[in-house]
């Protein structure tokens, strides 16, 4: 493996060399949180994982690196989940760029897509030029979004994809990809843990030869799902029953629902409470439930059991809340609000006025950004900046219980473990918990063979695949198996990385293909004797055979078994063959030669002498276009000795043998492509083989 | 050297009997389907019981009887052990349709084939896939990859496709390839040239299927005619496959004329069958998932659709007409047997079928030409026990009970003898505790009051009886008592309780109605009577069966083109027809087994691997042609270091070879490519093609219809000799590539 920083661009690389180099680039989330988006290249096949946009930036700054990249080159561009940081620069890549390739997501991905970044789009307040994209550019977007369900293997250009649960939010996926026998797993947002209404990610069936694995949670370790939850209804159940009131700063998708689903299950089992209002106060939260309520399928089991009995996301003791205006604030209550970083917005409204009273409490449930008051509030300082500017107390109770839904450092390393990558590469991490991930890690898997690389962004990462490619023969072709030393002569065809050869006769039967003779007929007007032409196409080609046509008794002739000449009637002369370049190209001078008949009778016949003149001539005609095109091709080409041509390059001999091809050298590269540079000089001067037939 | 595969059918050849067939590969057995009728013919399973041991794995098709009918009697019969692999939609829907049938059943006759039980446990262990996974078998079917297909007919419905080294074998039966509301077209079309092709001839006879338009138009004049009048409209249906479809369109068409007549959709399932379909969209058709992406729509929120679940409801509804959907689509149990009777003797009602009922049913009589007048109809009821009966049966139970008291407790005091006899050398004192619990369990309620106080029944053993005494003595190490920690760790079960006690032990969802005649133990019995029944109403057929017809079920094949072809489940002369067809134009090899026996149809198409070497791939130029691309190479055999074949380059100049066009021109095509690059071109007489003033084009030699076994196509261009003639025999060699 080698990491170095070359541009993108230049990839003018000789060919061979392609086949088996991989790329991997972040164009965004490399060492950092935010605009996922990584690019891959393998043997000329590109896919984009992600497209996302950095939260804390706004306008083009906010977009990945989309000018590293050729967009029109991308096969496939593949969305793991809905969150902003991995699929809200979708619109704007699909819209303003030249690209046309495929995207897919899954179905409950694809659903709150459009809520969600349509909601986006109302609610960040930037200028008309810092706009990347409008609703509209997002309603088109959708026609161009395909489906995938989850296992559903898909094939695009011979990149063959499917996806795993991740368990991240609704609809997350892990991607796994296959490209000529190389898979790629790009885990997007994972986590390894079932929790309410979520499978935990799954564990591939095949392991793959890198691994693209996201890095947020770097070394910490989560608390027990048990115990978080237990301390979480603690908390608002002490509150509640003391009069106080809960806010629950929360963003709209993902967590939320998992917190609803809680709160609604722990009513249910405490009938004391059933008298306490729940709201959630999310417009977006409450349209997406229809999504959350439909795609019970994607969840885990423990839902899936309880839609037996009823639809689990029809909550009985949750109500929706529009805006403040509709809350009668007059007793305990539990109110989930949004924006979760208490920016602005109904959460702020309500932590202002409920901040003062010791009674009430503020639980985080998750990660908050630098910045904002929530992460102020979770260090408890005395007093607070209300929205007017005022400042208040801060005597409310504040509570920090994560429910992060990304793998922990315990649950990445047992996942990597049981996989066993040989190469992984860590993204969507702040750098420096990435390096302590990275550290820890080698000491995991301290055989050295595992590679653990940690791109920054537009940095790529190159590794080299010895891809074997192995073709099936078949059909006639295969009736007898080979030994060495034997010749195989067939089509091969190349469908995706696929490769079968087979006989052309054959080809209609195994593959989609079919071939085709086209036979030519023309015919020539030509007033005078037959034997005229026969005795014409006598001295100019090796072979005529006379006979006379079976249907009308004219005579015929067969030039080298290739072309038919007949005499239609008294003014025509018919030629008749079936298309390839060397019979056109007899037939072509058969042509020529009638036309030359009849237009100047009498002629003289051609010296004997001057045939074998030019023969020699032609020869060392030949000597010299050869000459001429080896010094080209090598530069220091000498004629040696023994007739011999001596060819020099770095230092390097190599002797040819202008009669047979044979070429001598000690440097079996050289050998090999002086070999073959004079094969295609021979076939260029002497292209037609006209022996063969 | 190829893939050895077997078929053999079980049910369902030249005739229309449920399906089910064996397709051996390499020696694992799969059951394709495992089907039965209405009647639950047990006849009809016999050749599955004979091989239903040795079956590795089962494969469902369709959510209907006819494909998964058999499977809870199999598995409880038959030693049908292995497991099931199926759609989510297959596996839900198919549950609720064997519910609908058993409860159908139970509540006219003493039906005792299979219990609900029986139904859960054989749907319990079904292997759920998505559309297009490849899953790869393990163990004894190591290398073998199936995966189901979309095969439009019904929610879920697949079409199967079985790998093995990169040969497939498809099993495809009653797809559609027509896109319907709520489904897509099948994508059988995307296979080509498989192996083998399993197929269904049901439809070969049948060709024609009016457009879709045209059908529905009709579908709803006819049943609006009836309702103006004043008439019912009964619609015999499956309990969750072809009715999805109906239902969808009445609902269409009745927001958009805004009718006001009812809708009644009437079977023991109807709600959890629409709760489960609203969570499938997933499966269905483009057009409803992206309703549902952009605005939230879900079609199956039924709006003019009042779901029943039993008789009841119906008869409570407010008079008037209406249109009621009931199953069974056979008339031979179910709602729409008992409504059949009632509405059959007034000339406004109207019983519409859609599609043609199972063979020997009375659907299928009533569908003949012309309908029968009279219908002798046994209907069956199940009415509680009462008065003299009751109390005999309950004397009878009672003394079934006691007797079976007496023998678990003689049986009980063997036992306990035995086991403590064993006790006195052992060190478990639990023992007894175990096996007295354990016969509680096996012997069935009624004993169970006799096992309680079996414990104190003295025993004849030395020991004197008491009870089970463990001395919790603690064990004591350096640091004190040792303890485990796992009995502190806060248990998963609490957290979850509230989802054991709903979710737990019944699978699938029951309305609660449905639950309590479930649970109903009542003592009852079956009275039947015979009636004749005067068929005064309106008999109508129309086709909503979602099959594809005879012409695309051609075309179709045409275009897979297998190499070997099985043909199955359809009336001898539809098999026939097909055979002769598929043999004339398709491939040599056209099979249609019967019952029972076995055809081999192991592919003789010789392969083997060779690596391609990079020495040679780096001389190789590739043509694209299509998507694939095409090359020709010369090489020679040798070996790589793993012993394996490898092709490298000719050492010296390879020999000549013959010239290969390859491409596939089609003459229409032609044409338009010719004029517009300015050529005057007309069909002249025959197929051939006049270009220009002077040269003709055609197609000679045998005309295939596509590919398939007609082999290389042969095209002759003449004309005088002029400019024209290699101006368009130029643009001829522009649609091949030469290799």
């Amino acid at each position: 493996m080698a990491s170095s920083s070359t541009s993108l661009k230049r990839r003018e690389q000789p060919i061979s060399r392609d086949g088996d180099q991989l790329i991997v680039t972040p164009l965004g989330a490399g060492s950092e949180v935010g605009r996922s988006c990584v690019y891959m290249s393998f043997r000329g096949k590109n896919i984009l994982f992600d497209c996302g946009i950095h939260p804390a930036y706004s306008g083009m700054a906010a977009l990945p690196y989309f000018d590293e990249i050729d967009p029109s080159s991308i096969d496939v561009l593949l969305i793991t989940h809905f969150h902003i940081d991995h699929a809200a620069s979708l619109p704007y890549f699909l819209e303003k760029t030249t690209f046309n390739g495929r995207v897919f997501m899954t179905h409950a991905t694809k659903a709150i897509y459009k809520l969600l970044l349509t909601d986006y789009v109302k609610v960040s307040k930037v200028s008309v030029e810092d706009m990347l994209f409008d609703e509209q550019d997002i309603n088109k977007s959708m026609d161009k979004i395909e489906v995938i369900d989850f296992h559903q293997t898909v094939e695009v250009n011979g990149i063959k994809f499917w996806c795993y649960t991740a368990g991240h939010v609704l609809g997350a996926a892990m991607f796994m990809v296959d490209i000529a026998g190389v898979r790629i797993l790009y885990t997007g947002d994972y986590s390894r843990e079932e929790d309410r209404h979520l499978r935990a990610a799954e564990l591939p069936q095949f392991s793959p030869d890198i691994c693209i694995i996201e890095s947020t949670s770097g070394v910490q370790l989560h608390q027990s799902r048990h115990i978080r939850e237990k301390r979480f209804t603690d908390v608002i159940h002490s509150t509640v029953s003391q009069g106080g009131r809960v806010l629950i700063p929360a963003f709209a998708l993902g967590r939320a629902q998992e917190l609803l689903l809680i709160l609604d299950e722990y009513w249910a089992n405490h009938p004391d409470l059933h008298n306490i209002p729940i709201y959630y106060a999310s417009p977006l939260a409450k349209k997406c439930m229809a999504v959350y309520q439909t795609y019970i399928l994607s969840m885990n089991d423990r839902i899936r059991n309880q839609f037996a009995n009823s639809n689990p996301f029809v909550f009985k003791h949750i109500s929706p809340l529009n805006s403040i205006d509709d809350f009668n604030d007059v007793g305990p209550s539990v109110v989930m609000a949004t924006p979760g970083g208490l920016q602005s917005g109904l959460s702020r409204q309500l932590f202002d006025s409920w901040c003062s009273d010791k009674k009430n409490a503020c639980i985080i449930p998750g990660y908050m950004v630098e910045g904002t008051l929530a992460k102020t509030i979770i260090n408890e300082p005395k007093e607070v900046t209300l929205m007017n500017g005022l400042t208040a107390p801060l005597n409310m109770q504040v509570h920090y219980i994560s429910f992060s839904a990304h793998a922990d450092y315990a649950q990445t390393s047992t996942f990597l473990k049981e996989l066993m990558p040989p190469n992984i590469i860590l993204v969507h991490g702040e750098a420096n918990e990435m390096m302590r991930l990275k550290q820890k890690l080698l000491t995991e898997f301290p055989d050295g063979n595992t590679k653990i690389m940690t791109p920054k962004n537009c940095e790529s990462v190159e590794m080299y695949f010895n891809s074997e490619k192995l073709a099936k023969t078949i059909g006639r072709l295969a009736e007898k198996t080979p030994d060495v030393g034997d010749t195989v002569s067939g089509i091969l065809v190349k469908k995706g990385f696929t490769y079968q050869i087979m006989a052309p006769d054959e080809l209609h039967v195994f593959s989609q293909l079919s071939t085709a003779t086209v036979t030519q007929r023309i015919t020539i007007p030509f007033v005078g004797a037959f034997g005229v032409i026969k005795h014409r196409l006598e001295k100019i080609f090796e072979s005529v055979e006379s006979s006379t046509d079976e249907e009308s008794g004219l005579p015929a002739l067969k030039v080298h078994e290739r072309v038919t000449v007949k005499q239609e009637s008294e003014k025509h002369i018919s030629l008749q063959w079936s298309s390839d370049p060397i019979s056109d190209m007899v037939s072509d001078s058969i042509v020529a030669l009638i036309l030359n008949i009849s237009r100047e009778v009498p002629k003289i016949v051609m010296e004997e002498e001057d045939a074998v003149k030019s023969e020699e001539e032609n020869g060392k005609k030949v000597e010299k276009v050869i000459y001429a095109l080896l010094v080209s091709l090598f530069g220091d080409v000498k004629l040696g000795e023994n007739g011999k041509l001596v060819i020099r390059v770095d230092g390097n001999v190599a002797q040819l043998d202008k009669e047979s091809g044979e070429v001598e050298s000690e440097h079996s590269g050289l050998k090999e492509r002086v070999r073959v540079a004079f094969e295609r000089i021979q076939s260029a001067v002497k292209p037609i083989p006209l022996s063969a037939s | 050297m190829g893939t050895s595969v077997q078929v053999t059918p079980l049910c369902g050849v030249y005739n229309e009997n449920p399906l089910s067939y064996l397709v051996s590969i390499d020696g694992f057995n799969f059951l394709i389907d495992c089907g039965w009728n209405d009647l639950f013919d047990t006849s009809l399973l016999e050749p599955l019981s004979r091989v239903a041991s040795s079956i590795d794995a089962v494969l469902l098709s369709h959510p209907d009887t006819l494909h998964l009918g058999a499977l809870p009697y199999a598995m409880k019969q038959l030693g049908l052990s292995a497991p099931v692999y199926a759609t989510e939609p297959v596996h839900r829907l198919g549950l609720l349709t064997m519910y609908d049938q058993f409860l159908s059943r139970k509540q006219v006759s003493d039906f005792d084939l299979f219990t609900l039980d029986d139904i859960d446990s054989a749907f319990q262990n079904v292997i759920r896939l998505t559309y297009s996974q490849n899953y790869h078998l393990s163990g004894k079917g190591e290398g073998i990859v199936i995966a189901p297909h979309v095969a439009g007919h019904m929610l879920g419905g697949s079409i199967w496709r079985i790998t093995k080294d990169g040969e497939d074998v498809i099993y495809a039966v009653d797809y559609n390839h027509r896109k319907e509301r709520h489904l897509n077209g099948t994508v059988l079309q995307s296979f080509v040239r498989p192996a083998v092709l399993i197929t269904d001839a049901y439809h070969a006879l049948y060709t024609n299927q009016t457009a879709r338009q045209q059908r529905d138009k009709e579908f709803l004049d006819t049943i609006s005619k009836h309702l103006e009048v004043g008439g019912n409209v009964l619609l015999p249906v499956d309990t969750a496959g072809r009715v999805l479809e109906l239902l969808l369109i009445l609902e269409q068409h009745w927001s958009q004329r805004g009718f006001s007549f009812p809708i009644y959709f009437l079977t023991y399932v109807s709600s959890s069958t629409i709760d489960y379909v609203k969570s499938f969209l997933e499966w269905m058709s483009d057009s409803i998932s992206k309703s549902f992406e952009t605005s939230r729509d879900n079609a199956f929120l039924l709006r003019h659709v009042t779901l029943l679940i039993n008789k009841t409801d119906l008869d409570n509804a407010p008079p008037g007409p209406k249109v009621v959907l009931a199953s069974m689509a056979s008339l031979e149990a179910g709602f729409a047997r008992e409504i059949f009777v009632e509405w059959a003797n007034d000339p406004r009602n109207l019983v519409l079928f859609t599609e043609t009922g199972q063979f020997g049913t009375l659907a299928r009589m009533l569908q003949s030409a012309p309908p029968p007048k009279f219908v002798k109809v046994t209907m069956s009821k199940r009415v509680p026990l009462a008065g003299e009966e009751l109390i005999a049966y309950e004397e009878e139970q009672n003394r079934l009970k006691r007797e079976e008291a007496l023998r678990a407790s003689l049986v009980k005091e063997e036992e306990t003898k035995a086991s403590h006899g064993s006790d006195d050398n052992s060190s478990e004192p639990m023992v007894i505790d175990t096996k007295t619990t354990h016969d509680v369990v096996g012997s069935h309620g009624p004993a169970y009051k006799d096992i309680l106080i079996d414990g104190f029944v003295p025993t004849s053993s030395s020991v004197a009886p008491m009870f089970p005494f463990y001395d919790n003595t603690s064990e004591w190490d350096d640091f004190g008592e040792i303890i485990n920690p796992d009995d502190y760790v806060i248990k998963d079960e609490d957290m979850d309780r509230g989802a054991m006690h709903n979710g737990g032990d019944v699978d699938g969802r029951l309305d609660e109605a449905t639950a309590s005649l479930m649970l109903d133990t009542r003592p009852s019995k079956v009275i039947s009577n015979e009636l004749i029944v005067t068929v005064s109403c309106s008999l109508v057929k129309m086709d909503y069966e979602g099959r594809s017809d005879g012409r695309s079920i051609k075309s179709m094949i045409a275009h897979v083109s297998p190499l070997k072809l099985v043909l199955v489940h359809a009336i001898a002369e539809a098999t026939e027809h097909l055979k002769q067809h598929c043999l004339n134009n398709i491939s040599p090899y056209v099979y249609a087994p019967q019952i029972e026996e076995t055809v081999d149809v192991t592919s003789d198409l010789c392969a083997y691997k060779v690596q391609l070497s990079e020495k040679l791939m780096s001389n190789v130029i590739f043509k694209k042609l299509g998507d694939s691309e095409v090359a020709w190479v010369d090489s020679e055999v040798g070996k790589t270091e793993s012993d394996m074949r490898s092709l490298l380059p000719m050492p010296g100049a390879a020999s000549p070879h013959k010239p290969v066009l390859v491409g596939d021109l089609k003459i229409a095509d032609f044409k338009q490519f010719l004029s517009s690059k300015g050529v005057q071109v007309e069909f002249a007489g025959g197929g051939a093609l006049r270009c220009g003033e002077y040269v003709t084009l055609r197609k000679v030699g045998p005309t295939g219809q596509k590919g398939g076994a007609s082999g290389p196509q042969q095209i002759l261009i003449e004309g005088p000799l002029c400019e024209d003639y290699y101006k368009i025999r130029d643009y001829l060699y522009s649609q091949f590539y030469l290799l």
